[in-house]
């Protein structure tokens, strides 16, 4: 069962990959982070710990509803255009898509010392998605594919931490959360500051100040 | 007991701004706090060094001598900066740059800004440390972006951007600590003051590939060049008293969690692999800061590319490991942290005075503004490391360390930037401050509040520069306390 949600975890990043407008986007990290509340769901029931629940709950409300609900208020209410301005094309995004995939596969074996192979894949996955997070944040102008590469990083170390670690402690885990939702407000609001005063949320315009 | 004053007193007075609508009244009223923090950051010091380490809140806070200090030094500029902001903000708000209402939403920002980084130095959970410096972030964001012109925005995304960015691969590199914690079969925990004593036990390679994303994750918001893009645009761009925060303790509390961090893989595998990056990522910025401050026209990012020069020298003095150059270097951070904000304090009055930040259209500065730029003077030749000021004594400790370790190239290097830099900064203070006054502009006086922070700044640089705080057989004491926690 872990595997298979753990598939459907690496297909959604694909799916961001190749996305070209902002609603595609937004969608396919909904599916990326209702997999991951379904695969804490599983650990959860597994090991029995009633805060993992909890988690679980916190991670579906705001990254599956709440967040992804902001966003598309965002396009709607600045009226921005929905293309994400790509700097490199889909077909490119892929093939360093893969590239990424067989890279943090060769890492995190090098990483790992136990000779548990579903860690290796865990820990591949997860620097996988970091990877792919900060390559959308670098390869799209518009600003808002900017918040979401920084929230596709963050689910990566979720992942990450909730798999290899054995989670953060819980306290630490409910402040990360409540950080990540208050930055995402803040970047939203700036987004619509950007646009009034610049009339475009395209990050590659925004060069006045140099050297 | 003072710790938690310390963390309050800034809370309360967040929520005080909410209820006192007169913005004077409670400039003053903010100072006096400031004031209280401080008294009890010297006496917090003071009991660390006596009692040694200390728990609070079921041992959420963890105060040890790294934290104590850092906690002294920011409540330092804290109140520095709460003293200049009276006379500062008043002004901006009788010339009509910002509304009283406004204002109020400033001194709101600015005391949540104060109590996350108090809270940095203060948490013993090295995942709330990483909460605690994204909230810096975030809250600072605003204050970069507080006069919504184009560029104060663009500084303020591209501030926010950059950091988070930075800051998530230093979450990873946390979590990679604990992965090295929990393989090593001991209990779940993220408290540095359980995982420090067992650091000799934890898997070397984990370890080594994780500090790697520490160190680039919170280098990225000290500001360790080639990861400090962000840092000029925002220190250009925020309120002149936001300035000096950013520059003169922002950027050490990030300082602050690499050493955290740091004093685990020196625990664990010795000096050498933390010398290494350390003294590696100084250089680099040494050399990028120095090229930038040549070519500088704007007034606030030379300032600002100063400050990544001198987190650079603060870097190579944690590297280079010697107990004098790690007394060096921790002298180094609050000698950088007073004068820095004396500058920026300075550079506030002149471009608020002249309305540019472009050096080669102003002149005269000394006459325009005879106390300012008689500090600006002073202060210019203390940041460059002139006698007999502290920054001097600072950068003179950690240079005869390195001579006296051997390690004479990173000497010969710190010694070549800091005359390239020296020389650079005399040209273009030279150009502002003397010169004849432009045409149509009168002598104006200066607050009496804006005065107060300049002295009391200035007379921490003199007392400094002339006294040292330890003597030699402190040095190791020093090293030793860091190294226990």
């Amino acid at each position: 069962m872990r595997e298979i949600i753990l598939f459907t975890v690496l297909a959604s990043t694909y799916l961001m990959v190749i996305a070209k407008r902002m609603p595609a986007l937004i969608r396919s990290f909904r599916y990326q982070s209702f997999c991951l509340s379904a695969l804490t769901l599983i650990i959860a029931l597994g090991r029995g710990q009633p805060d993992l629940y909890i988690v679980a709950g916190l991670l579906f409300v705001l990254k599956v509803w709440l967040i992804p609900y902001l966003l598309y208020r965002i396009i709607k209410r600045t009226k921005v255009n929905e293309d994400l301005g790509l700097f490199i094309n889909s077909q490119l995004s892929l093939l360093w898509a893969l590239g990424f995939t067989y890279l943090s596969w060769v890492f995190s074996a090098h990483l790992v010392i136990s000779e548990k192979t579903i860690l290796t894949s865990f820990l591949a996955i997860a620097f996988f998605i970091v990877l792919t997070g900060l390559f959308l944040m670098i390869s799209r102008m518009s600003a808002l594919a900017q918040i979401i590469g920084l929230l596709v990083m963050e689910n990566g170390l979720f992942l990450l931490a909730s798999t290899v670690s054995g989670g953060m402690p819980f306290f630490v885990e409910i402040a990360i959360f409540f950080d990540v939702f208050v930055s995402v407000l803040i970047m939203g609001l700036f987004v619509y500051r950007i646009n009034k005063l610049f009339t475009h949320i395209d990050v590659n315009k925004l060069s006045r100040l140099k050297g | 007991m003072q710790i938690f004053l310390i963390l309050v007193i800034p809370v309360l007075l967040s929520i005080s701004t909410l209820f006192i609508r007169r913005q004077r009244v409670f400039g003053v009223i903010n100072c006096t706090g400031y004031l209280a923090v401080l008294a009890c950051a010297v006496s917090l010091f003071k009991g660390v060094i006596s009692n040694g380490s200390a728990r609070a809140f079921l041992g959420f806070i963890y105060i040890d001598f790294l934290s104590a200090f850092f906690i002294f030094v920011i409540s330092v500029v804290a109140f520095a900066v709460a003293l200049y902001s009276i006379g500062y903000i008043r002004k901006d708000v009788a010339q009509g740059i910002i509304s009283g209402k406004k204002a109020g939403v400033y001194y709101l920002l600015f005391n949540l800004f104060c109590f996350s980084m108090f809270m940095v130095p203060a948490v013993d959970n090295l995942g709330m440390l990483w909460v605690a410096i994204e909230m810096t972030t975030l809250i600072s964001a605003f204050l970069v972006g507080f006069y919504n012109s184009k560029e104060s925005v663009e500084a303020a995304w591209k501030y926010i951007i950059i950091c988070s960015v930075g800051i998530i691969f230093a979450l990873l590199g946390t979590i990679l600590f604990s992965y090295a914690f929990s393989i090593s079969g001991l209990s779940k925990s993220l408290n540095w003051s359980d995982i420090a004593p067992v650091a000799h036990i934890l898997d070397k390679d984990v370890l080594k590939v994780a500090f790697v994303f520490i160190l680039v994750g919170y280098g990225t918001k000290a500001g360790l060049a080639p990861m400090h893009t962000w840092l000029p645009d925002a220190h250009s761009q925020a309120v002149a008293p936001i300035s000096a925060l950013l520059s003169g303790v922002l950027l050490k509390t990030a300082v602050y969690a690499i050493l955290r961090f740091g004093l685990i893989i020196i625990k664990s595998m010795g000096f050498a692999y933390f010398a290494h990056l350390m003294v590696l990522f100084g250089i680099i910025s040494l050399i990028i800061s120095s090229g930038f401050i040549l070519v500088q026209k704007d007034l606030k990012r030379l300032l600002a590319y100063s400050s990544i020069e001198h987190i650079g020298i603060i870097s190579i003095g944690f590297g280079l490991g010697a107990p004098l150059a790690i007394a060096g270097a921790l002298l180094h951070v609050f000698n950088h942290a007073v004068t820095k904000s004396l500058m920026f304090f300075g550079a506030g009055n002149i471009v608020s005075v002249y309305r540019k930040h472009n050096m080669n259209a102003i002149r005269g500065v000394i006459k325009a503004m005879p106390f300012t730029g008689i500090m600006v003077l002073l202060g210019m030749f203390a940041l460059t490391g002139f006698p007999p000021f502290s920054v001097f004594i600072s950068e003179i400790m950690i240079l005869i360390a390195a001579f006296a370790n051997g390690s004479y190239a990173i000497a010969a290097l710190l010694l070549f930037f800091l005359s390239v830099i020296f020389g650079a900064f005399v040209y273009h203070f030279g150009k502002m401050l003397f010169g004849n006054l432009p045409k149509g502009m009168a002598v104006s006086g200066e607050p009496l509040s804006g005065k107060m922070a300049f002295l009391f700044l200035f007379s921490l640089i003199c007392v400094l520069g002339i006294t040292l705080p330890f003597i030699k057989k402190d040095l190791l004491w020093i090293a030793q306390r860091l190294l226990q926690g």
